[in-house]
């Protein structure tokens, strides 16, 4: 296993800077979630991950080394666009792209059978793949990406048009991708999917990157938080509008308070403070998701 | 196994699996057996609708003309005289597609032919009766004249290229059938190269196979299976060739010489020159296809860009035409080195004339040199083409794109 690094990264199509500067690291078997609003430059960083764009200026690394073809045959790519050979049936086109990153043959039909069990394709498996449903045209996707058992799969929008069902599974699949030492670069639209997945964070806009690191780092530079407290008493209430810097926000019920306090707050002290004022049958203080996070860093950068 | 050889063994089992291939290869079988059948099917049905005649006349004339017109016709009735004017029934009735009424015309010969349609009707009838008509004239007999009328020729090539003027027409022959496979099999497969590009770039499989594997050894791979299908496609238009050849040449007479000398009269050198200048057209044109694939983003877009490359193919195509009846004209010798056109043309060249080696030399030369420099070219245009979406590119921006 090896680890990706990506050091001041920049290319442009023309006139115009798809990625402008952008770094990061990711350490060998990490999940990491390469997040940003549309055109910010995902798509363009990881094609030069991936060797498919040559950057104008700037290094991507693997285990030190420049990323050439031989590395890259250990890398494995789910493009955001799907595309399949139509005509090719399913066991075929997997084995091929297996084959296309160095698994010889029988190991290539062997491992494609074992990913056509694992994602539920058996029934599909002599059936040309232009006659699959888009869900199941997905997942075949995803075990031609994974066949050679990649050290770095690179994900563009793994679950953009998957149904529930189908996004369950391919979340299983990345997570046993996980478990087996492959390091994750994905991005994706769907926060709470990401947030549960990744362990690692870089969110980009306009070509260059606005924030990174793992959750608990995002939330650290994250200037507030909210905090609940019930019941709804007017003493609780008096005693939080006099925290400096408090707003109060919208409950979720009429027993409940919320509050959005300065994260420097101390929340052991408040506690101990509301207590003493009243009785307390609840206190929460809140992290900010990673949604919150991605919102805010986006709006900074914009 | 390497990245080349899985990419090649993958297109050339999908290019030969697919429907257009084997209709394709179908096509051009039936194209090969039509060229080769169709004439002497023209000629019996002919014969079976023009050479059977009715003579009419005096025995006097009726008998030296048959003898005279045997084996060129068959006279399936001999008739003192005619009641009333032939009619299709009276043919009909008889199964004969002409009546030859003969007659004494002063010292000589007149015969009107009644038949089923004039246009048609062998010329050979009149020279196959000449000698009647001074026999008449002169009172000697038919045979006799026919006899000295027989000037034995010998057509000998001072080249010593052919054997005589029947080997040389079955060399042309093998000219045009060769001219018209090459055509067919460059159209087929580059088409199917355009259409593959296209399509990978449609859906963006190119972007998963250009992670895996370089654009060089993509383009590569693909060209070669593709001239690889385009070789089996050959193969089966040449084997089938060949045995209409001989199928042929087994139904034929002693001293036809053209047809004893088979549609496929070519030597085994001549075979292999023919490779060649398959294989350099080929790639040739491969690489322009591809190049051109991977420029557009819509498999609609494919017209606009077939066409113009498919005039070179059809240009190239109508100077070999012609180069099969002059191959040594100023305009056809100096095509058999320009890079697109020579493959065609130069092979013909060789097929119906003698062609001096260092001729050979350097079209060969030149057009491996050319095709070497599309291959680089068209490397350069598919690796960035293959990323490029939307409208098609124009010239200025293919030109700045690969500068860049």
């Amino acid at each position: 296993m090896g680890s990706l690094v990506l050091s001041e990264v920049a290319r442009s199509f023309g006139s115009v800077a798809a990625v402008r500067d952008i770094s990061f690291s990711v350490p060998a078997g990490t999940t990491f979630g390469l997040l940003g609003p549309n055109g910010a430059g995902k798509t363009t960083t990881m094609r030069m991950i991936l060797g498919i764009l040559v950057p104008d200026r700037g290094t991507v690394r693997w285990d030190g080394t420049p990323v050439d073809l031989r590395v890259r045959r250990q890398f494995g790519y789910l493009p955001e666009e799907r595309g399949l050979y139509g005509k090719l049936k399913v066991r075929e086109q997997i084995a091929y792209f297996g084959r296309l990153h160095g698994v010889r043959p029988p190991n290539d039909v062997r491992r494609a059978d074992l990913w056509i069990d694992r994602l539920g394709l058996t029934e599909y498996a002599d059936r040309p793949c232009g006659e699959l449903s888009k869900g199941n045209q997905q997942k075949v996707q995803i075990a031609c990406a994974a066949l050679h058992e990649p050290a770095l799969l690179v994900l563009d929008e793994p679950f953009s048009g998957l149904d529930p069902v189908n996004a369950d599974v391919l979340l299983a699949c990345l997570r046993e991708l996980q478990r087996g030492g492959t390091s994750l670069i994905l991005s994706s639209h769907q926060m709470w999917q990401i947030e549960d997945l990744c362990e690692q964070f870089c969110i980009i806009a306009q070509g260059a990157v606005c924030a990174a690191g793992t959750l608990d780092e995002l939330r650290a530079s994250w200037p507030t938080r909210v905090v609940e407290v019930e019941p709804a008493t007017p003493a609780l209430r008096s005693m939080l509008d006099a925290v400096p810097g408090a707003h109060a926000l919208p409950a979720a019920s009429d027993a409940t308070l919320a509050y959005e306090l300065p994260a420097s707050t101390d929340a052991a002290a408040l506690l101990r403070a509301l207590v003493a004022a009243g009785p307390v049958t609840r206190f929460a203080r809140l992290e900010p998701r990673l949604h919150d996070v991605y919102l805010r860093a986006i709006g900074a950068a914009a | 196994m390497n990245t080349l050889a899985v990419v090649f063994n993958a297109e050339f089992l999908r290019r030969v699996r697919s429907r257009a291939y084997l209709f394709g290869t179908a096509i051009g079988a039936l194209l090969v057996l039509l060229v080769a059948f169709l004439p002497s099917l023209v000629n019996h049905a002919s014969s079976n609708a023009t050479k059977r005649i009715v003579l009419v006349g005096p025995p006097a004339l009726t008998v030296p003309a048959q003898r005279l017109l045997d084996p060129d016709f068959e006279v399936v009735a001999t008739l003192p005289r005619l009641s009333a004017k032939p009619t299709v029934a009276f043919l009909d009735a008889h199964h004969a597609g002409a009546v030859a009424v003969l007659a004494r015309s002063g010292d000589g010969l007149h015969v009107t032919v009644d038949t089923r349609d004039p246009s048609t009707f062998p010329s050979s009838f009149a020279s196959d009766l000449g000698p009647l008509e001074v026999a008449l004239a002169t009172g000697t007999s038919p045979q006799a004249v026919a006899a000295h009328l027989k000037v034995p020729i010998d057509v000998r090539d001072v080249a010593g290229r052919f054997e005589n003027a029947g080997a040389a027409d079955a060399a042309k022959g093998a000219a045009y059938l060769f001219i018209i496979l090459l055509y067919l099999a460059v159209l087929l497969n580059a088409q199917a190269i355009l259409t593959s590009v296209t399509e990978e770039k449609t859906n963006r499989i190119a972007e998963v196979l250009v992670s895996a594997v370089s654009a060089s050894q993509l383009l590569a791979a693909k060209i070669l299976a593709v001239t690889a299908t385009g070789f089996v496609q050959l193969g089966v238009w040449i084997a089938i060739g060949f045995y209409a050849g001989s199928t042929l040449t087994a139904g034929v007479t002693q001293g036809d010489a053209g047809a004893s000398a088979g549609p496929l009269a070519i030597s085994t050198g001549e075979i292999l020159l023919f490779i060649a200048f398959f294989l350099v057209g080929f790639a040739q044109f491969g690489v322009l296809y591809a190049a051109a694939g991977s420029l557009i983003s819509r498999t609609e877009d494919i017209g606009s860009v077939a066409g113009p490359l498919v005039l070179p193919v059809v240009i190239a195509f109508v100077l070999a035409q012609l180069g099969v009846q002059l191959p040594n004209s100023p305009v056809i010798v100096a095509s058999s080195f320009v890079p697109l056109i020579a493959p065609f043309v130069m092979f013909t060249r060789i097929a119906v004339t003698p062609i001096p080696a260092w001729q050979i030399a350097t079209s060969l030369t030149i057009n491996v040199v050319v095709a070497i420099g599309l291959a680089l070219l068209a490397g350069r245009i598919y690796r960035v083409g293959l990323l490029l979406y939307g409208r098609p590119p124009s010239l200025r921006q293919i030109v700045a794109t690969l500068r860049a």
